[in-house]
């Protein structure tokens, strides 16, 4: 806003204040139309896509303060207020949830956001052509398997019978049923997440490395760096963007884990670590036309996911890098 | 230059007008067809016309959705004047989930099967047409061959007591204690009579190999992730269990939830005793249902709990390694103090159900419904058409295994008893199976009986959904059998579950019990 | 180029570690691949490790002989090509305007689009809306209502912002208007991440299951993943005893595994071949900084 005040083009001759300032404006941006009318059409077919298909059903959004009756439409549902938000925050173990939720959202920030930024890089380090794309290819394999796959994939891994126990056993240690044990849990979900989704993560930051221009590192060669410096001064450098842009676009659905993930690898004995805001709104689904409850869930984690963009796209813009 | 990219942008425009333009049309001329069929419907004039009903139902295994020149329902038509024409949830949706789309959407069919709770939701928002007075003239066979408490039960459903829905009907158990006779003779046990007997066998079946490959790999006995299916252990100390989730019976002279009641705490003990002593599968809860049946088929496991008549394809595969597999319904041995028994549950579960903006055409639905229940088509609606449905072999009819190319044929009779149950199981097994398979049901009769809270509307549980999907008491039971919590822990589900809704529940359970007496 | 002995080592890990990692992650569609080519009753039994148990081609037979599948796979694979096509040029058109300082709107439309990538609309209204707008029980439903997805709209205009700014200058030289600068100077440079967005549109496209089961009814017009579904019986089939046909027959276990490849393969390839164009662009970093 600051910006537009201090716009040279603006007429500054003009006396009175409060009508003039519309005018101001108003000139503004006709001229700016009038200027740049073409990306003005460019847009407009993406913004009646918004309109049409993301802003108008968010209206539906209103279900959360209702007592949404599916047969009778929202025009006919009761209004209850803020009851939704109450029963969601007297539930017995909202704040287990939370927390589990909360944690285990930190670390897929910590563990599972950066691994893909690494294994780009690693896979820049491998010179032979062949072997790069063989490997890139076979890392974008397990992307295309479902949750119920991999969740059965990853349960019999850690069975009695499995891998990991079998070299426990070899080793003279007991079989652990690392399923059952809530301590084992989250390393599970982040180990899980990062061997399904590290390869197809680096693709993007792949795109970008190859964007970046060879002279640079020519340059740097001549200045004796090596791969490590160059890795270091070029390459991260100039990911940084595309990672910040990432972290933006991520730390919005931040309480969003993914239920297929979760839902697939919990078990009962797992709940107290596991239970996450996701697979409560399943159970709470099971109970049918619980639209409303489930509507002001998905609020509060919107609100909340918000309140983390705001703030890190703040953050992000003092390096002139964001989103809005 | 400029004018290309113009043109571009205006192509792309055009096409999206034009494809939605398109649908515009296609949706008018279903709306058209609709309309027509409605008129026919409304019986206007005497025409060749056929009335058509929809009829709605989820699950309906392989096979493609007949056309109106089906045989089948040609047949139908022939003999009730009424074309069926099937409608089903798209495969990998959720049923439940897809019957409120089409709520949503004021879609709904002429008659349809609730699943997953959806018949509350009709009820509670007034969208479903009561039956009182049109069964007794419309649906005749419906309405007598039902028993009088059945739709007493229904009638309890609603606030109202009108009857919204045509209940299902099992009139035996579904479900048994399995046990590997095989073993038990390897083994030279007799059946266990009381619940030490029963402990000495599976230690038996653990230390002595029945499956004679000379590996100590048995599994006496073992269920499924989340504690479902060894509703045996459970049984066993009078707690009424259905498939793992704690049922409502008789506890303390009234209806109570059996997941916190006295037995509960006394099976769970002994089922911690059996995982601890490594009688029970240790990886039980870990246990994904392919996994548990792959444990069975390889001979593992000694004593389960299933469906007697899904036995077969377990028995093909077992028959690969143990040709003498013999398997054997098991009584439930005797616990101290308590009276075991298998939960039935046999009536008051909704079958269909009609919506009330298909009002008009509920006649012609009942009648369609009136059609199956007739005991004078019971061998059409078993067997269907000649070389459709069934071929004659030897004289005898047998049916046609469906394929996913083939239509499927509507059933809409969801009435079993001891007869149609006999019929299924020679109909399904080889020969020399069907005795094995006659007895297991037998057993199992014998131990079981209807709980009180047979039939009880899932609406008792309204705004406490971790009651309802037994979260609480999954959480608890799992933990203190792996010997992960201490048994005491118990009696705090107990209080938790009571605090977070139980007691509520409770006393809504009790209001309708006292409606259905 | 001379290494020394840390960047040797380095070598030696990188590659040992990734091989072993990528083998990993092939492991289970191989382990698909022997399932899907082993005997029903082996696969039931869990006897199939890596390589197939009693070899049997049957469930292939079956599948590759199944018409109804093959005119879903046409449908899936028009809904990709066209879909994607679609999708690219909606995201391009809006993200240029939004990655250009001297588009007054930028800011506030940008946030209003970001918004909405956080606050999901509720199914239902989102259900009703598409049925309003008449794309029920058509192809289009599968393409239209995901045409675009900010994250790769976001990511096109942050590719766009990362291009220097001394090229407009040239292109406005030349005589160049917008559109012009889009698509003869913008959009060659772009070629990397324009195959990734194109390849992450094509894969959800591919694998378009949800949308398909809220919109489409008819048959003829079942993506893919939605007819693969239409084979796994669910055991819960039991429930109803009616006419006794195939109630029985629960053998999935390989054509589950055999569909799977079947769905998987196709947009699997398309991957190694774009990876072409990731060796060219040269853009960030070029003229700036």
């Amino acid at each position: 806003m600051k910006n537009y005040a201090n716009n040279p083009t603006i007429d500054s001759g003009v006396k009175r204040n409060i009508p003039i300032k519309s005018k101001r404006k108003k000139n503004r941006y006709i001229e700016n139309i009038q200027k740049h009318w073409m990306l003005y059409l460019m847009i407009l077919p993406g913004l009646i896509y918004y309109i049409i298909f993301k802003y108008i059903p968010l209206l539906g959004s209103v279900i959360a303060f209702q007592d949404y009756q599916i047969l009778n439409g929202i025009m006919n549902s009761p209004w209850v207020g803020l009851e939704n938000f109450y029963h969601l925050l007297n539930y017995q173990d909202f704040h287990e949830v939370l927390r589990n939720t909360a944690l285990i959202a930190l670390y897929q920030l910590i563990f599972q956001f950066p691994a893909p930024i690494i294994f780009a890089l690693l896979f820049n380090e491998i010179r032979l052509m062949i072997a790069k794309k063989t490997i890139q290819s076979l890392f974008y394999l397990p992307h295309f398997l479902s949750w119920v796959i991999v969740g059965g994939i990853v349960f019999e891994l850690l069975s009695t019978e499995g891998v990991i126990n079998a070299f426990r056993e070899i080793l003279g240690y007991e079989p652990i049923l690392f399923m059952q044990e809530k301590e084992y849990f989250r390393t599970i979900v982040v180990f899980s997440g990062i061997w399904k989704e590290v390869g197809w993560g680096t693709i993007i930051y792949l795109a970008a490395i190859t964007a970046i221009n060879p002279s640079l590192y020519e340059a740097a060669v001549i200045d004796g760096a090596n791969r490590w410096k160059q890795t270091i001064h070029i390459t991260l450098p100039l990911l940084f963007p595309t990672i910040l842009i990432l972290f933006l676009l991520n730390i919005g659905n931040f309480l969003e884990l993914g239920f297929d993930q979760i839902f697939n690898l919990l078990t009962p004995m797992t709940y107290s670590v596991g239970d996450i805001i996701e697979t409560y709104v399943y159970r709470a689904g099971i109970l049918q036309g619980q639209y409303s409850l489930t509507t002001a869930i998905g609020l509060f984690q919107s609100v909340i996911g918000f309140a983390l963009l705001w703030i890190f796209n703040r953050l992000a813009r003092k390096t002139g890098q964001g989103l809005w | 230059m400029k004018k290309s990219y113009l043109l571009l942008i205006l192509l792309i425009m055009s096409m999206l007008v034009i494809a939605v333009a398109c649908d515009d049309n296609k949706t008018d001329g279903n709306n058209d067809s609709n309309s027509e069929s409605n008129q026919t419907e409304g019986n206007e004039e005497e025409s060749d016309e056929p009335v058509v009903v929809k009829v709605f139902k989820s699950h309906l295994g392989k096979g493609t959705i007949p056309e109106s020149d089906d045989p089948h329902v040609q047949k139908v038509m022939e003999a009730t004047g009424i074309e069926y024409q099937l409608i089903t949830t798209p495969p990998g949706s959720d049923p439940a989930e897809y019957i409120n789309l089409i709520m949503a959407e004021q879609d709904l069919p002429d008659i349809l099967r609730p699943i997953g709770g959806v018949e509350q939701t009709l009820i509670s928002q007034g969208g479903a047409l009561a039956l009182d007075e049109l069964l007794p003239k419309y649906a005749p066979h419906v309405w007598e061959q039902i028993p009088e408490e059945a739709w007493k039960i229904v009638r309890t459903a609603s606030d109202d007591g009108k009857i919204y829905y045509v209940p299902k009907v099992f009139m035996i158990p579904e479900r048994s204690p399995l046990l590997r006779k095989d073993w038990l003779d390897n083994i030279g046990m007799d059946m266990p009579e009381t619940t030490e007997e029963y402990k000495e066998m599976l230690v038996a079946f653990r230390d002595e190999d029945p499956n004679g490959n000379g590996v100590q790999d048995e599994l006496p006995t073992s269920g499924r992730e989340f504690g479902r299916w060894m509703d045996h252990l459970f049984a066993m100390f009078g707690v009424a269990m259905w498939e793992g989730y704690p049922e409502w019976d008789i506890y303390n002279g009234d209806i109570n939830y059996a997941g916190t009641t006295e037995n509960m705490k006394a099976s769970i003990e002994f089922i911690r005793e059996l995982y601890q002593e490594g009688l029970l599968d240790n990886e039980t809860f870990l246990n994904k249902g392919d996994v548990w049946a792959a444990k069975i088929d390889n001979g593992l496991v000694g004593s389960w709990y299933h469906l007697p008549a899904n036995l077969n394809d377990n028995l093909i595969i077992m028959r690969e390694h143990s040709p003498d597999v013999e398997i054997s319904g098991m009584s439930l041995p005797k616990a101290d103090g308590f009276d075991g028994y298998i939960t039935q549950k046999s009536m008051g579960e909704p079958e269909w159900m009609i919506p009330k903006t298909a009002e008009e055409n509920a006649i012609n639905a009942l009648k369609l419904l009136d059609f199956y229940y007739d005991p004078a088509n019971s061998e059409f609606i078993q067997y269907g058409i000649e070389d459709v449905q069934h071929e004659v072999v030897n004289g005898e009819k047998q049916l046609i295994p469906a394929t996913d190319e083939t239509p499927i044929a509507l059933g809409m009779l969801n009435f079993t008893t001891q007869e149609t149950m006999d019929l299924r199981i020679e109909n399904s097994f080889e020969d020399e199976d069907q005795q094995m398979i006659k007895d297991i049901f037998k057993t199992a009769t014998k131990d079981s009986r209807r709980i009180a809270g047979d039939g009880m509307p899932i609406s008792v549980y309204e705004g406490y959904p971790d009651i309802q999907s037994h979260k609480l008491f999954q959480e608890y039971m799992t933990n203190i059998v792996i010997g992960e919590w201490e048994l005491e822990r118990f009696d705090e589900f107990v209080e938790r579950w009571k605090e977070a809704g139980g007691d509520e529940i409770t006393k809504r359970a009790q209001e309708w019990y006292a409606q259905t007496e | 180029m001379r290494m020394s002995i840390g960047e040797r080592c380095f070598q030696v890990f990188n590659y040992s570690f990734l091989i072993i990692a990528a083998a990993t992650m092939i492991a289970p569609l191989l382990q698909l691949l022997a399932v899907s080519f082993s005997s029903p009753v082996a696969a039931d039994a869990k006897k199939v490790f890596l390589l197939p148990v009693d070899f049997t081609v049957d469930t292939w037979v079956h599948i590759l002989q199944n018409d109804v599948l093959w005119r879903s796979f046409f449908v899936t694979v028009f809904i990709t090509v066209v879909g994607t096509f679609l999708s690219m040029l909606f995201s391009v058109l809006t993200a240029f305007p939004l990655s250009r300082k001297d588009f007054l709107l930028r800011k506030p439309i940008m946030f209003a689009i970001v918004i909405t990538m956080i606050f999901n609309a509720p199914m239902i209204p989102f259900f009703l809306t598409v049925r309003e707008v008449g794309l029920m029980d058509s192809v289009w439903a599968l393409i239209i209502p995901g045409l675009i997805s900010t994250f790769n709209m976001v990511i096109i205009r942050t590719f766009f912002m990362g291009i220097p700014s001394d090229l407009d200058d040239a292109a406005k030289i030349d005589g160049c208007n917008e559109f012009g600068l889009l698509f003869r100077i913008y959009l060659p440079l772009s070629k990397p991440v324009l195959a990734t967005i194109g390849l992450f549109y094509a894969v959800g496209l591919w694998n378009t299951f949800k949308t398909a089961v809220l919109f489409v009814r008819n048959p003829d017009l079942w993506p893919l993943q939605m007819r693969l579904r239409s084979f796994f019986v669910s055991e819960e089939q039991l429930s109803t005893v009616d006419l006794l046909v195939g109630d029985y027959d629960f053998n999935t276990t390989t054509l589950k595994a055999a569909t799977i490849i079947f769905a998987t393969i196709p947009i699997v390839i398309v991957y190694p071949y774009l990876q072409k164009y990731f060796v060219k662009g040269a853009v960030l970093g070029s003229l700036k900084e």
